[in-house]
């Protein structure tokens, strides 16, 4: 089961938010077993017996009240210290090169472009394992917030400007994160996840991806293919190869080597497909992709040719 | 004006009463105290109800029970209703009733004023749940971040109900700051000096000069946004040049202080229970109110500490770290001086007093769940998590409500005339108490797993669906102790025990009138010559102004 | 001691009203400054403004200041008939600002300068407009005087009022030096 928590970091920069944060809920930790054993040890020791006089009346003492003004300073500038040390390792300077990564967030999906390779494609990010891949992070629409929390810092991705961050993973896998960011009604299900796999395999899915699929000859999904034009999908979507080039949903081009459909709101599989095209509000209602109430027939081309799509 | 306060004999409480329009015309500040609260209470009603349904919603992965949209409305009027229509009215409630009679003076310095703060809060709060019902509530969170809020990605009216209600509660909010400063400098009883005010009345008065100076700062953004949304001009869109970050800086510039504001004037009310239970004074006066002004200073200079995943650079973030961590030292200093008032003493463990205690130790989860966020690098990990929710309802209920069920507990003999069930009360606190944790423990844990905040729903990882299950039998276990308490209210306000002037017996001078007080509240203000004026009285051997020079 | 102060009441309540009004503008000031520290395109306030005419216009707004200052020392010295002549030449010097803004706003939307054509009118508009509201209300507040004073309805302890009205009064001027300064004189870029 692919995980999500920052304390299963598999790189160095979530490494370090991880070790921090343990060292911090340790002090954390024993400042609240002194309040909260104080308290008990007080609603122990001084509840009122039947009888009792009245306590002495003590107004305080500065020498004491200066103490615990002090001890509380002295644990924060550790404290303060230990996040100056921890945001070196877990955010390091940008270099000012081409980043190999973009990552612009829409509401509700990520598009993702690697420069070197030109690369296309949505919502699944791969990358090669122990390799820091420099990250821009852009918006299209409102704030969103780009989360992978065992692979990186959680990052905003703010309308008119642009971010760069480290992503780096250094063990295989498959890793989950989510648009961390109120974005609006799907921002449930923007959901990320970053395929980890080693050098060889990322240069060959790189390979993959920057090929132009064979367009389908005859059959359903040349049908689908067609229809594909017809029915305005080209309005919003791309494919390479066709002449769908339009950016306003994912790129297509490979869509049937992706594992899900919608920014995490299903699986991607022949049966999800056809859910998906036949009524997308179903499983991300307020998504900005219409019902085009395509007949059933229709649906299945289609899904014959986006299956194609490899 | 204090002059007049001593010797007169005035009107018995009973011809005050005359029926609804008595009320709604009043500018007696009891009244006027009253009708804040029980406003107030109303609109947690409906916090409460929109809580229960997202947690019927998240109870189990991949719930349809309530759609998105509807789901953004909801938490958005909850975190709207409960800080806004709940927390803050609640606190500006207690102060209206109680700073008059604390310093020994007839009414608020601006009744008129008073009752006009308090209308203009109501009407604010019916004009935000007004949106219901013209076409759908905003649904961009309590803090509306731009763009979102704009017209292009919040196209129906929600946002300017919003926006419009929140300006006429903020201007009722100023209107209340101003006179409860007015009304402490000026209307004092002999003897009263601003160094003896109890501390409650301290606090509130720290606490009107965040809200003069910070309010302002959300009504300009308010207006900024209406402006936009209505005039189509550009301040927060991207799109034609506004800048998205602006809104952010306004936002929390006030929000932060917010925060604050909800949280002073409890304070002050743990600092009369206390003592009172323990049955010795405040322990070190002078380091609680002076670490309160420190607070309200330092409390301008973190805000961007809400932004620390923005991507604005280190050094930014570490200055706005550093003021966050210094915020600790002056709060460190109340929770041990509390500790410090009880060490020795002689406790009797009233329901007021089981909230104050618990306050304590809630409020220190909360605090130092705060503290973890200001080391920036584990913001980056935690923020808009749900860690980020478990952490401000630790502050929030666990801080400011449990305070107020406390201050209620204390003060309600006074405001009635009678006692409330301590049977009932007990039951009502340990609900509380365990559905409180039940609830929001597991938010931390939740947030520590990756889950996301505001989510309409989530996919069914590992220990998500069990977690979120178990926080929303919590929620309901606490829907069963705000039902024990209402039913508390409304039992012991008809045959509560009858509870005599000072059924404490405490020493501020709220103590020292009947029960309810009359209408210009004192036959006459005892002699104030220390910190506890009916102390003083009681133990003329021991008198605070014996010892203190 | 005794909680007796020597503190106005109603001073000390208009005192803090001003601060927390001071607030509000110091937010709309920071949104101007901000945007035009960046403002690329579109109008800018060198292009579209006048600062000759506004300036002249600035003068009858800081004279209405002295005015004002006047009218409260005739109340002082008990003086009716100069209180009421300086009460209304304040309200006189006040609504020819008004006129002034009114005019420029009339000239800015000709050029089609509008608040939601661009950075410059959005944030130009917002400020000015909010101060325009503000002395219209003070308007309002010293033309109530004056109509008091004239019948003869201010005296003796009414002073406060005069004096309080005079506070919000100043304090609106001394807003309108500070938007002239950065808006009009360019003081921050
Ligand atoms: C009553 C309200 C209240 C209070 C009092 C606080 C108190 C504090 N808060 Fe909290 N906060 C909120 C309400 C409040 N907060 C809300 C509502 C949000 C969410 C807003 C939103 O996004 O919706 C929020 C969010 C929030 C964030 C942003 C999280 C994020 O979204 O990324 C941060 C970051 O620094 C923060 C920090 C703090 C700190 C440092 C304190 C400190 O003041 C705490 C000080 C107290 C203690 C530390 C405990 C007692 C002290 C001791 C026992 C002494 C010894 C202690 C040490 C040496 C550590 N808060
Ligand atoms: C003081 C503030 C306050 C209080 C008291 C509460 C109380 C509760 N809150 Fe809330 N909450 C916020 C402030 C508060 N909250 C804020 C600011 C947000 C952020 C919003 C945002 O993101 O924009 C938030 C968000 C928030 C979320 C996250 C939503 C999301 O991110 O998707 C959740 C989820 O569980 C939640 C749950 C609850 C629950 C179960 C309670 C329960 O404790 C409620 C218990 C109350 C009842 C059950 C009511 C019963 C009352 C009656 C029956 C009437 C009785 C009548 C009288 C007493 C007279 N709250
Ligand atoms: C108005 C624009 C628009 C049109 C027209 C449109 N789509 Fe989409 N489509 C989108 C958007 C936006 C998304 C992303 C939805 C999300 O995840 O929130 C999307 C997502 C998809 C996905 C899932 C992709 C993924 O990686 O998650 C598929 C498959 C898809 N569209 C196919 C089609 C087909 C086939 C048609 C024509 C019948 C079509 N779309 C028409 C906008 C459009
Ligand atoms: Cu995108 Cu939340
Ligand atoms: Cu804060």
């Amino acid at each position: 089961m692919p995980g999500s928590s920052p304390f299963n970091p598999v790189s160095p920069q979530a490494q370090a938010i991880a070790a921090s944060f343990n060292s911090t809920l340790i002090i954390l930790g024993v400042i609240f077993a002194i309040v909260a054993g104080l308290t008990l040890y007080i609603i122990i020791r001084f509840r009122a017996q039947p009888g009792a006089s009245m306590p002495a009346q003590d107004f305080g003492s500065p020498r004491l009240e200066i103490a615990w003004t002090i001890a509380p300073a002295i644990l924060l500038v550790i404290m303060f210290s230990l996040s100056m040390r921890t945001m070196r390792v877990s955010d390091p300077p940008r270099e000012s090169r081409e980043p190999d990564l973009v990552v612009i967030a829409h509401q509700w999906w990520w598009e993702l472009y690697y420069p070197r390779s030109g690369v296309t494609t949505a919502n699944e990010i791969h990358l090669p394992v122990g390799r820091a891949m420099l990250v821009r992070l852009e918006s299209a629409d409102v704030v969103h917030d780009f989360w992978l929390p065992q692979l990186a810092r959680k990052i905003d991705a703010v309308p008119g400007r642009s971010n760069h961050f480290w992503l780096q993973a250094d063990q295989p896998g498959v890793f989950l994160g989510a648009c961390a960011e109120f974005c609006g009604n799907e921002h449930a299900w923007m959901r990320l996840r970053a395929i980890a796999e080693d050098e060889d395999r990322f240069n060959r899915w790189q390979i993959e991806q920057a090929t132009i699929p064979a367009p389908p000859e005859r059959g359903l999904a040349a049908d689908g293919a067609r229809i594909f034009e017809l029915r305005t999908c080209v309005n919003c979507h791309a494919i390479q190869g066709t002449i769908a080039y339009k950016r306003i949903g994912p790129d297509l081009t490979h869509l049937a080597m992706r594992q899900t459909l919608g920014a995490g709101a299903l699986d991607n599989g022949h049966d999800n497909l056809a859910r998906w095209l036949a009524n997308p509000a179903a499983f991300k209602p307020g998504s900005h992709m219409p019902d085009l109430q395509l007949s059933s027939d229709e649906v299945n081309a289609l899904v014959a040719y986006l299956e194609s799509l490899r | 004006m204090s002059q007049a306060i001593v010797g007169d004999a005035i009107a018995p409480a009973s011809v005050e009463r005359e029926g609804l329009l008595a009320w709604v015309a009043s500018v007696d500040h009891k009244q006027i105290g009253i009708m804040y609260m029980l406003a107030a209470a109303v609109f947690f009603g409906c916090g409460g109800l929109e809580a229960l349904l997202m947690r019927v919603q998240l109870a189990v992965p991949n719930n349809h029970f309530l759609s998105p949209e509807a789901y953004n409305q909801i938490f958005t009027m909850h975190g709207t209703t409960m800080i806004f229509l709940v927390v803050v009215p609640l606190l500006i409630g207690m102060g209206t009733y109680l700073v008059p009679l604390m310093i020994g003076a007839r009414d608020m310095a601006f009744p008129r004023l008073n009752a006009f703060g308090f209308w203009v809060f109501v009407f604010g709060g019916l004009l935000l749940y007004f949106s219901f019902l013209a076409g759908g509530a905003p649904a961009a969170g309590w803090f509306s971040y731009a763009p979102l809020s704009e017209l292009p990605y919040s196209s129906s009216a929600g946002v300017d109900y919003w926006a419009l209600g929140l300006l006429a509660v903020g201007v009722g909010t100023v209107a209340a700051g101003i006179n409860f400063i007015v009304t402490t400098l000026t209307l004092r009883a002999p003897g009263m000096t601003i160094r003896r005010l109890p501390l409650f009345v301290w606090m509130t008065l720290v606490n009107s000069v965040l809200i003069i100076m910070a309010i302002p700062i959300f009504n300009a953004a308010l207006v900024m946004l209406l402006i936009d949304r209505q005039l189509n001009a550009h301040f927060f869109t991207p799109a034609s040049g506004g800048s998205a970050l602006l809104w952010q800086h306004y936002f929390w510039a006030f929000g932060h202080p917010e925060v604050y504001i909800m949280v002073l004037p409890a304070f002050g009310i743990i600092s009369e229970v206390i003592p009172v239970f323990s049955r010795k004074p405040i322990y070190g006066y002078e380091f609680i109110a002076g670490s309160t002004v420190a607070i309200a200073f330092l409390s301008f200079a973190v805000w961007a500490h809400h932004m620390f995943a923005v991507g604005l650079g280190h050094l930014f973030d570490l200055a706005f770290a550093a003021g966050s961590m210094l915020i600790a030292v002056p709060t460190g200093i109340k929770i041990f001086n509390w500790i410090a008032t009880m060490w020795g003493g002689t406790i009797r463990f009233t329901v007021a007093m089981r909230f104050a205690v618990a306050f304590i130790v809630m409020f220190t989860i909360g605090g130092l769940s705060g503290v973890s966020f200001a080391i920036v690098p584990i913001d980056w990990q935690m923020t808009d998590s749900y860690y980020v929710v478990a952490h401000m309802h630790y502050v929030l209920f666990g801080g400011t409500l449990f305070a107020l069920f406390a201050g209620v507990y204390y003060w309600f003999p006074k405001i009635a005339g009678r006692m409330l069930s301590e049977r009932l009360g007990r039951i009502h606190f340990w609900l509380t108490f365990i559905g409180f944790n039940l609830t929001f423990m597991v938010q931390h844990i939740l947030g520590m797993l990756g889950m996301p905040r505001r989510v309409f729903t989530y996919p069914d990882l590992p220990w998500w669906g069990g977690l979120n299950m178990i926080s929303t039998i919590g929620a309901f276990t606490l829907l069963a102790a705000m039902l024990v308490f209402a039913w508390n209210l409304i039992v012991s306000l008809r045959s509560g025990e009858i509870a005599g002037d000072n059924p404490w017996e405490a020493w501020t001078l709220e103590w020292a009138t009947s029960s309810p007080p009359p209408l210009e509240n004192f036959i006459r203000v005892p002699p104030v010559r220390g910190r506890r004026p009916l102390w003083d009285l009681a133990h003329p051997e021991r008198a605070d102004y014996l010892i203190q020079r | 001691m005794s909680g007796e102060t020597s503190i106005d009441r109603n001073k000390l309540g208009v005192g803090l009203f001003i601060l927390s009004e001071a607030n509000f503008f110091l937010l709309l000031i920071i949104a101007y400054v901000y945007y035009h520290a960046q403002s690329g395109v579109g109008a800018t306030a060198a292009s579209s403004l006048n600062p000759m005419r506004a300036g002249v216009y600035t003068i009858c707004l800081i004279a209405s200041s002295f005015t004002m200052m006047l009218a409260a020392r005739s109340a002082k010295h008990e003086a009716p008939a100069m209180l009421s002549a300086w009460l209304l030449a304040t309200v006189a010097l006040g609504a020819i600002f008004l006129f002034g803004q009114v005019r420029e706003y009339l000239g800015l939307i000709s050029q089609d300068v509008t608040i939601s054509r661009d950075l410059f009118g959005t944030t130009f508009f917002t400020l000015t407009g909010f101060h325009g509201l503000h002395v219209f209300i003070g308007l309002i507040a010293l033309a109530t005087l004056a109509g008091l004073a004239l019948g003869g309805a201010l005296r003796g302890r009414n002073i406060v009022a005069i004096e309080t009205v005079g506070m919000y009064w100043h304090f609106v001027d001394g807003v309108w030096v500070l938007i002239f300064a950065i808006v009009y004189l360019g003081a921050i870029r």
